[in-house]
């Protein structure tokens, strides 16, 4: 009975801290609706300095349990790589275990069969520069991936008449958003970040983007740990996709400092239908963050030493 | 005293001079081709813009060379005032332009640099901020104009940038470099003792003046001045894209990504 009533309490307390209730809700509509000041242009004002929110596991291994070999030190830091029934929390600022994928309802990316074989081929061959997480080669987040948090990510969003703009510390990334109902890019114009177009509806900034290449991955957070088959992750760990990549961003204050992000991904050359996450993506940073210089590249001579041959400083 | 007083003279007249000139280059209806402003009442920079000329492959004046375009410099006076030393290590890094160059190896660019590359970029104004999109490389800057002093001992490739208006003008301070970029192709380079005042001001709705003045004790024997105009961008629907060079780099060394 004891444990019940720690249960029902528990529920309340979460709620009334504005943390997200029936966090498998996903959709915004069924929460109150908290509705942001307007910019002097009359936006809805999600301007500031962002920290990334609470890290979560992406999707569910499809793969079931798995565990490193005894006396591994694979997976140390990695909270959120591969999860299991019965696991643990990890600590930080995990406050929830639920996949970020919440369609399809079983929270499994709904890859192509072919592209589950390229997957785990991907992971089990990350000492080959033609499969290394992008990441690695200092190469542009891509999207949804930017917003997925992780550590060494901060954003700072700017809005001027007809456009909002996210600053990312994440190996300057930028994204301008075009208000102004303009079309997309011809085909033949590709981006590592896609092509935005972003409208309002309501409270919530809608983003369309396409013209993608191919050279991100669609999602990643955190690294997989050595060994780890592809089907073990739960991070999203080379998840890749093709060039007929298209993201529906949604970006929804939910309270004072938190903007509740939501993508429909869809490539029907990689996956069998459209698919859908959901998190609390940026927190209020303090007024005075700062974004610093992220010279990813730049730092990265042993790597591309390591992966080459070619010392870039000669 | 008397020489002062011709020289200022001197110097009010080709002010004036330039002036006219200007004017007289400005298309008929001059009221309409006023620099925009914000709501705030300053000049609004919003927009993409870029430059026309050949300081990246040389700030001096230069003849042109296979793949690079002859210019008449942008250097104040014409000449960098380096110390000896300096200008050995700037005739030593020219010789092997063609692979030494940080640029070709996709590094960021630093200041003044990235905005002669002479890609296009974008400018996001707001009252705090004047945030700026770089085309090539996917540089990015945040020039803070609220008032916020540099960041201390750190160093960075494009420096910690701290604005403020002068009337029109937007004054930009620049400190915290480290010392491995260059400013142009011909290997003209610096310490990290670099110090830049860059100066953006509008000429008319479609024209910037750029100027920075480059200070660094341990390169140069004096500060001096580059400037060059900057000219807004006009096609409809214009936006810049990617010239993402780090990817091309690796694409230089591996036949296909993973996909």
């Amino acid at each position: 009975m004891r444990g019940s009533s720690w249960l029902v309490r528990g529920v309340v307390i979460g709620c009334l801290a504005g943390v997200p209730c029936g966090v498998r809700g996903q959709g915004t509509s069924d929460r109150k609706r908290y509705s942001p000041p307007r910019t002097a242009g009359g936006q809805p004002n999600i301007s500031g300095m962002w920290e990334p929110g609470p890290g979560r596991p992406l999707e569910k291994a499809r793969g079931g349990p798995w565990r490193p070999p005894a006396g591994s030190t694979a997976g140390t830091g990695s909270a959120f790589t591969f999860f299991a029934p019965g696991d643990e929390l990890p600590g930080g600022r995990a406050t929830d275990r639920s996949p970020m994928v919440f369609e399809p309802a079983d929270g499994i990316i709904p890859l192509q069969p072919w592209a589950v074989a390229r997957r785990d081929e991907i992971i089990a061959s990350q000492d080959k520069v033609e499969f290394l997480d992008p990441r690695v080669r200092c190469l542009q987040a891509g999207v949804p991936r930017a917003n997925l948090p992780v550590f060494y990510n901060s954003y700072q969003i700017l809005q001027t008449p007809g456009r909002v703009v996210i600053l990312y510390e994440w190996n300057h990334m930028t994204r301008i958003i075009p208000l102004d109902g303009r079309p997309h890019l011809p085909s033949a114009v590709r981006l590592a970040n896609g092509d935005s177009r972003g409208h309002w509806e309501g409270d919530t900034l809608v983003v369309d983007v396409t013209n993608f290449n191919d050279d991100t991955w669609v999602v990643g957070v955190g690294a997989p740990p050595e060994g780890a088959p592809g089907t073990a992750l739960t991070t999203g760990h080379g998840v890749f996709h093709s060039d007929q990549l298209h993201v529906i961003e949604r970006y929804t204050m939910t309270n004072a400092d938190t903007i509740r992000y939501e993508a429909t991904i869809e490539d029907p050359k990689v996956f069998t239908q459209p698919w859908k996450i959901a998190l609390d993506a940026f927190t209020r940073g303090k007024p005075n963050h700062q974004l610093f210089e992220y010279a990813c590249h730049e730092g990265n001579r042993s790597n591309v030493q390591l992966l080459t041959g070619v010392d870039i400083e000669k | 005293m008397r020489a002062r007083l011709v020289s200022c003279s001197l110097v009010a007249a080709l002010t004036a001079l330039g002036a006219s000139t200007l004017a007289g280059q400005a298309p008929p209806n001059a009221s309409a081709n006023r620099p925009a402003r914000t709501a705030d009442g300053k000049p609004n920079l919003n927009g993409i813009w870029q430059v026309v000329n050949t300081a990246n492959w040389d700030l001096e004046p230069h003849s042109a060379e296979e793949g690079i375009p002859g210019g008449l410099g942008v250097v104040e006076g014409g000449a960098i005032p380096y110390l000896p030393a300096a200008l050995a290590t700037r005739n030593q890094n020219r010789a092997k332009r063609s692979t030494a160059d940080p640029v070709g190896k996709c590094f960021i660019p630093g200041v003044p640099r990235v905005t002669y590359v002479p890609y296009p970029f974008e400018m996001v104004q707001t009252e705090k901020y004047l945030a700026i999109a770089y085309e090539f490389a996917h540089t990015q800057r945040i020039i803070y104009t609220d008032g916020s002093k540099h960041v201390e001992a750190l160093d960075f490739w494009m420096g910690d940038s701290r604005g403020h208006w002068e009337g029109d003008t937007l004054v930009v301070d620049v400190i915290d470099f480290n010392d491995k970029t260059w400013f142009d192709n011909a290997g003209n380079h610096h310490s990290d003792k670099l110090h830049v005042v860059e100066r953006y001001t509008p000429v008319d709705a479609n024209h910037l003046n750029y100027a920075a003045t480059i200070d660094d004790p341990e390169t140069f024997s004096r500060p001096w001045t580059i400037s060059m105009p900057l000219y807004r961008r006009l096609e409809p629907n214009l936006q810049i894209v990617d010239y993402d060079c780090v990817s091309m780099f690796w694409k230089r060394f591996t036949s296909s990504t993973a996909k």
